[in-house]
């Protein structure tokens, strides 16, 4: 095979090492006839061009380049080699420079060992096979998983490029947390007023058909990969129809049945047929299955009576399944807080008075159960409130993280209360306090400034004891000091930790997607590719990979769509390096080692035949499995073995 | 000792491309000075790392093989490494029983921002081998 070496002097960086003539030498003795030529910088243009000159007028079939580290120019030579009709694959590079002129202080020895390193090149090179990068058609649309902030805004950016989004959510309403909230941390700007617009660019906008919303709705079964999944959908009958209901409300009055309202974390009622609030949207009423007298079988039919449009409530709903095919999944399923009840001492759901934060945004929101009055349940304003930092957070025992956001919207209850019933006594328990951004230290100030304001800063959350005393709640507790103490409060509000959703787990089995020490989606890079999951195609945003605000979330949901609109472009198909593994089923015994051993899981096992299969898309090159099989029935692409060991063979030469 | 100061030893360094093989790059844009007795092999991720590449080298006269990898948890293909270091350890059992000192064949991690460490590893891995001296293989090796 005719073999062109190619020796980059690198101006003198490498020539003032390592003699080009003895190295010619050396090769010549082992390789008479071989091609070698002398280059001052191939990386230039100019000595590209002279290469790929040379490269025809020799005929050269294979082609060693010895110059720099591939890291820096390998790509730049296989575009040289592709654009002199070689196969790109047909190139072996030596990394002289770096890691033999730069670091060798006698140059004979550096001579020597750059000899011996092309030779073992020219050696490997002969087995190089011309590898074809293969393509496949791809469907550029995205199923996301969450209307909440980062859910929304994944969609409507994906939308907004022209494909089909499926936005599949949980619940009844889209927003996710933030439209329970009254106003917003650090502006206090009004929640609903920030998310409606959003909203309803996702229902009505301009881009609002390429969306499909379905509400109430769970992804059961994800196949296939990058560029092409194909998912299960099933949604739950809603019993109303969301396309001609007008949202008059005139359904809810006559319902008979009442119950616990969840969206309002149970501090009030809401009826079998009812909204999740005021405001939400879609703005469509839902039915409870097993509240409803008529759907329990019984005779009632009210709402059906009040309504005045036909059809809009339909008995007859039932379960939907669907089947979608999209090219990249984005989870954005948030978050949940930690159970207060782990913390017995705090007396959360024992005593009375003592709420999580998540219910006490519901009382100061004009659409909650109080009508945004904060009341102790006795009905009266409280004249103290102690709100408690860290409830599980940077706790061993608990949590060790610190969950980021509590501080922030702990200082804008500081705030809300201060306007809400002025004078109240307010006393924050903390143990550390976290107020990162340009912008969140204002409400800090002012919960510092509010001369109402205490701040008691505790070691342990096991230094603080709460019980009750007629209707007010004492905290009796250690300072960091050692300081004893205690103060009365007439409601508590707890910040718990933020940890992952409930339907994590389920999740990410159904996506085999794989999740933290914590339960959060695993990012693949936590600085270089946190909206990516570690399985390629499936994308994260929002607190569902680690606690966040609403900024951050907004933002990793435009990361999100990022990713998927550079990746999978509509009219483009996707490219595949062909640098990964193959199976030769022939000698595969079907012991399935390889598969535990991929990170990617990009090996599955075919039942049928007893052999492994290695997904194209998924494979990312690393060799893992190769190394792996016990029958040598995996082959490394552009690293066999055979390459590998021609390479060793003549080093040791 | 003295005897083995002219002998100068054969060592195959099998480094991983994304952090083990940067950090050898990093020492060279430092220039940092250091014995020329490695020869790198390049593979993507030290998971790559077939037990039979080491024992190949050894039968084919290496006398010594140091493995690089990225650390615990920055391998770039997520768990490679882990998969590396249990190799390794089945090795080194291999590669007693043929009376191979296992001061011939190490593994360690080297981060792309360790120069120093590279310089410092292949520094240690050629003295403690001169200091062996020369790979004698055993008859029956596999
Ligand atoms: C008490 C409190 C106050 C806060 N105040 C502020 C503030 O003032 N300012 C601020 O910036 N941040 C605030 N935050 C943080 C804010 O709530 C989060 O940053 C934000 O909710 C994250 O958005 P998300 O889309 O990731 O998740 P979420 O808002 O939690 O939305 C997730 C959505 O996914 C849905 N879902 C869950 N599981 C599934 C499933 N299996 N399938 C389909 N859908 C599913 C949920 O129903 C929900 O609609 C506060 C947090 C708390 C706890
Ligand atoms: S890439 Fe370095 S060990 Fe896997």
């Amino acid at each position: 095979m005719k073999t062109g070496v190619y020796f980059c002097k690198c101006g003198t960086n490498i020539s003032d090492k390592i003699d080009a003539e003895k190295v010619r030498d050396s090769l010549a003795k082992k390789y008479p006839g071989i091609h070698f030529k002398t280059v001052d910088f191939i990386c230039s243009e100019e000595g590209q061009g002279a290469v790929e000159k040379d490269l025809a007028e020799n005929n050269i079939e294979r082609v060693v380049i010895s110059a720099c580290t591939p890291r820096e120019h390998e790509n730049t030579f296989m575009r040289m080699l592709s654009r002199a009709g070689l196969n790109p694959y047909l190139m072996q590079m030596v990394n002289v420079r770096e890691q033999i002129a730069w670091v060798t202080e006698e140059k004979d020895r550096a001579t020597e060992k750059a000899g011996r390193s092309i030779r073992s090149a020219v050696n490997r090179v002969q087995l190089h096979e011309p590898l074809q990068k293969k393509e496949i058609d791809i469907c550029p649309d995205a199923l996301v998983i969450g209307a909440g902030p980062a859910g929304l805004k994944t969609a409507l950016t994906i939308a907004g490029s022209g494909r089909k989004v499926i936005l599949v959510e949980k619940s009844p309403v889209i927003g996710g947390m933030p439209v329970r909230y009254e106003e917003l941390f650090p502006d206090m700007e009004c929640g609903p007023c920030m998310l409606e617009p959003l909203m309803a660019e996702i229902l009505h906008g301009q881009y609002a058909q390429n969306i499909e919303l379905l509400t109430m709705a769970e992804v059961t079964e994800v196949i296939g990969s990058y560029g092409n999944f194909v998912a299960s959908i099933k949604q739950k009958p809603r019993f109303a129809d969301m396309h001609t209901c007008i949202g008059c409300a005139e359904c809810i009055e006559p319902c008979p049945v009442s119950t616990k309202n969840p969206f309002n974390c149970n501090l009030n009622e809401r009826k079998a047929i009812s909204f999740p609030f005021a405001g939400a949207l879609p703005n469509a009423p839902f039915i409870d299955e097993k509240l409803c007298v008529t759907l329990q079988g019984g005779q009632c039919k009210k709402c059906q009576e009040a309504c005045p449009v036909e059809n809009a409530i339909m008995f007859d709903d039932s379960e939907k399944v669907y089947e979608r095919t999209i090219g990249a999944i984005i989870i954005a399923i948030g978050s949940d807080l930690y159970d207060c009840r782990k913390l017995p001492n705090l007396g959360y759901g024992k005593l009375g008075n003592i709420y999580t934060s998540k219910e006490f945004e519901r009382f100061m929101a004009s659409n909650g159960p109080t009508d945004g009055q904060i009341r102790t349940a006795a009905g009266t304003a409280p004249s103290s409130i102690a709100i408690v930092h860290c409830v599980g957070s940077l706790d061993a025992n608990h949590k060790e993280y610190c969950s980021g956001i509590c501080c922030q919207y702990a200082f804008k209850f500081n705030h809300m209360i201060e306007k809400e019933i002025p004078g109240t006594r307010v006393y924050h328990f903390y143990k550390e306090l976290v107020v990162p951004g340009k912008d969140e230290f204002s409400l800090y100030h002012h919960a510092r400034s509010n001369p109402n304001a205490t701040f008691i800063r505790y070691a342990d959350i096991q230094d603080l004891s709460v019980s009750g005393e007629g209707k007010s709640n004492v905290i009796q507790y250690k300072d960091i000091s050692g300081k004893c103490g205690s103060v009365n409060a007439d409601m508590l509000i707890l910040c718990p930790a933020v940890i992952p959703a409930e339907e994590s787990g389920k999740l990410g089995k159904v996506l085999e997607t794989a999740r933290d020490q914590f339960g959060f989606f695993q990012e693949l890079h936590g600085r270089l590719d946190s909206a990516q999951s570690k399985i390629k195609g499936i994308y994260l945003a929002g607190t569902c990979q680690s606690p966040m605000d609403i900024q951050k979330a907004m933002n990793q949901g435009m990361a999100a769509a990022g990713y998927i609109l550079s990746g999978l472009v509509v009219g483009r198909k996707l490219e595949i390096q062909p640098v990964n593994a193959v199976v030769n089923s022939e000698r595969c015994s079907g012991c399935r080692v390889c598969i535990g051993a991929c990170p990617y899981k990009a090996i599955s096992f075919d039942t049928e035949k007893e052999k492994a299969i290695v997904n194209d898309v998924l494979c990312q090159g690393c060799g893992t499995c190769v190394a792996a099989c016990p029958s040598a029935a995996i082959k490394g692409n552009h690293f066999t073995n055979e390459e590998i060991l021609a390479e060793i063979a003549e080093v040791l030469r | 000792m003295t005897d083995n100061n002219n002998f100068e030893p054969k060592i195959i360094g099998f480094l991983c491309n994304w952090c083990s093989y940067a950090g050898a790059d990093k020492a060279g844009t430092a220039q940092t000075p250091y014995p020329p007795n490695v020869n790198v092999i390049r593979v993507m991720c030290s998971g790559r790392i077939d037990p039979q590449f080491v024992l190949k080298s050894f039968e084919q006269g290496a006398d010594g093989v140091i493995i690089l990898a990225c650390h615990p948890g920055d391998c770039h293909y997520k768990e490679g490494n882990f998969l590396a270091v249990q190799r390794y350890r089945l090795l080194l059992r291999m590669l007693e029983p043929f009376g191979i000192e296992k001061e011939r064949c190490r593994f360690d991690f080297v981060s792309a921002g360790e120069g120093d460490k590279f310089v410092r590893l292949i520094t240690e891995m050629v003295d403690t081998v001169r200091a062996l001296g020369p790979m004698k293989i055993p008859a029956q090796f596999p």
